[in-house]
């Protein structure tokens, strides 16, 4: 069993079916790519993973956890799904970054009230037996996943004072912060100048040398190309063709991912 | 110089009336507001339609005529209950000044994007922390200037609450002319104009101070 197995996932909004039936596995480590057009249910897909939205039926596994069974009648409580949310990290494609926070505090905000829950329901926070402890922890990784991202002098400034770029950054070292198991991209350059999506896709890079399940839904066909240890084409709610990206990019089969690539003639570059 | 000093003390006793209706009717009515806009944006209907038009009777409706039903008609409607003449001006200016804060709140509410709220819920945040540690403090920074509007029409209102001869400043300075004194009437809006104009500075205080961040 893959690390991650998504089974069957099925969503509609009203009539309108955008996932029919979609089924993937990913091991840990490795990095997805999602390609398609706009409305081919990519970023449905990753707000399904991420409980933003709730499937109609399918399963949702990760690491041997069963985190959505839709087949499960039991109505999952808003505590459960807290806590299976926090398998998935999700980094947006408007960055939604909180403006009345400095950089660190947006890092640092969840963890700290993460902390200081389960401190009061358990005495402990990831060992650490006072919230003090526990807080100067939390504040010591935050400043390293901002160096990782390469934005530590900037933690002071409000993300207002930010490029889009450096706001993107940001948001990543916040997702990462959770320390979640499956890091999610929806469209991380889409709202980004031509200019300024190298250095959110080279922090992307960065993180696949260090190891992270990432799940990205992208439009760079060359990043995902260079990237992506394995890519997922969906057209009109359904996976059309998956593979490596030698496979899916280089020799598309299925008439639609050629059609959909021809588009993209430049990519690789 | 004797009648000045006598007119204005008497005024200043009156302004107390009204400064005392001012800061309770505040102090209750902000919060109250809050819960109300709560119980407009449920997903319950029934609350939701139940709120939402009492606040329509309550914004439909003069203040004048609600002190008149707070003070005279919930005596005989529930005999038992009969209010002192603050406390009913009281009551009618909470629950009229809780239905406008309720709408400026909902709108400050609505209008933080849903962007806020999705990314607290994937950091595993809970409601109420998306709330008070997210989006209060967007919605507050919006609605500082419409907020600061509805404060200083607060001010003149409370010389309303003549009407139920609660001895507030305008009627301190009716009983003047009375006796045939009219400057006092108009002395009275130099009260007002100072009160307001503290406000005022006071609430582009609060705007500068929520100036450090844009969105």
């Amino acid at each position: 069993m893959s690390f991650l197995n998504v089974e069957s996932i099925k969503k509609s909004f009203g009539k309108n079916e955008v996932l029919k039936d979609i089924s993937f596995s990913l091991e840990r480590g490795e990095v997805l790519a999602i390609i398609g057009s706009s409305g081919s249910g990519k970023t449905t897909l990753l707000r399904c993973l991420n409980f933003l939205e709730t499937p109609q039926s399918g399963k949702i596994t990760v690491n041997g956890n069963v985190l959505f069974d839709g087949s499960d009648p039991a109505k999952k409580t808003e505590a459960e799904i807290r806590k299976n949310r926090l398998h998935f990290g999700l980094v947006f494609q408007s960055f939604n970054l909180f403006p009345q926070y400095k950089v660190i505090e947006n890092i640092t905000l969840a963890p700290l009230l993460a902390a200081k829950e389960q401190i009061k329901t358990n005495g402990e926070y990831m060992g650490e037996k006072t919230y003090k402890k526990a807080a100067e922890a939390i504040n010591q990784n935050a400043e390293r996943l901002l160096s990782k991202v390469g934005l530590l002098e900037k933690k002071n400034d409000y993300p207002c004072n930010l490029s889009g770029g450096q706001q993107q950054r940001v948001a990543i070292a916040r997702a990462l912060a959770l320390n979640p198991d499956v890091l999610c991209f929806d469209e991380p350059t889409s709202a980004l100048d031509p200019e300024l999506t190298g250095e959110v896709l080279s922090v992307i890079r960065g993180l696949k040398s260090s190891d992270s399940t990432m799940i990205v839904v992208t439009h760079e066909i060359g990043f995902a190309h260079d990237v992506a240890d394995k890519i997922i084409f969906m057209d009109e709610g359904v996976i059309a063709e998956q593979g490596t990206p030698q496979q899916v990019i280089d020799n598309p089969q299925s008439q639609r991912t050629k059609t959909f690539l021809s588009r993209f003639n430049q990519f690789g570059d | 110089m004797e009648q000045f000093l006598n007119v204005t003390q008497k005024l200043f006793q009156g302004f107390g009336e009204n400064c005392i209706i001012f800061a309770v009717t505040l102090l209750a009515a902000i919060p109250l507001g809050l819960l109300v806009s709560f119980g407009s944006r449920s997903r319950f209907a029934p609350l939701r339609l139940l709120v939402k038009t009492v606040v329509w009777i309550i914004r439909g409706t003069p203040l004048m005529l609600q002190l008149f039903v707070v003070f005279y008609v919930t005596p005989l409607l529930f005999g038992g209950i009969k209010f002192d003449r603050m406390n009913a001006a009281l009551i009618a200016f909470i629950i009229n000044y809780s239905a406008y804060f309720s709408e400026i709140f909902r709108g400050g509410i609505e209008a933080i994007p849903r962007g806020q709220y999705e990314a607290g819920q994937v950091l595993g945040m809970k409601k109420s922390q998306i709330f008070f540690k997210i989006v209060l403090l967007q919605v507050v920074k919006r609605i500082t200037a419409p907020i600061s509007n509805e404060v200083i029409t607060l001010v003149k209102d409370t010389s309303l609450a003549r009407v139920i001869a609660i001895p507030e400043i305008l009627k301190q300075a009716e009983n003047f002319s009375a006796q045939g004194l009219i400057w006092p009437l108009f002395y009275t809006g130099a009260f007002f104009l100072i009160f307001c104009g503290v406000l005022t500075l006071l609430f582009s205080y609060i705007e500068k101070k929520l100036d450090y961040y844009k969105g």
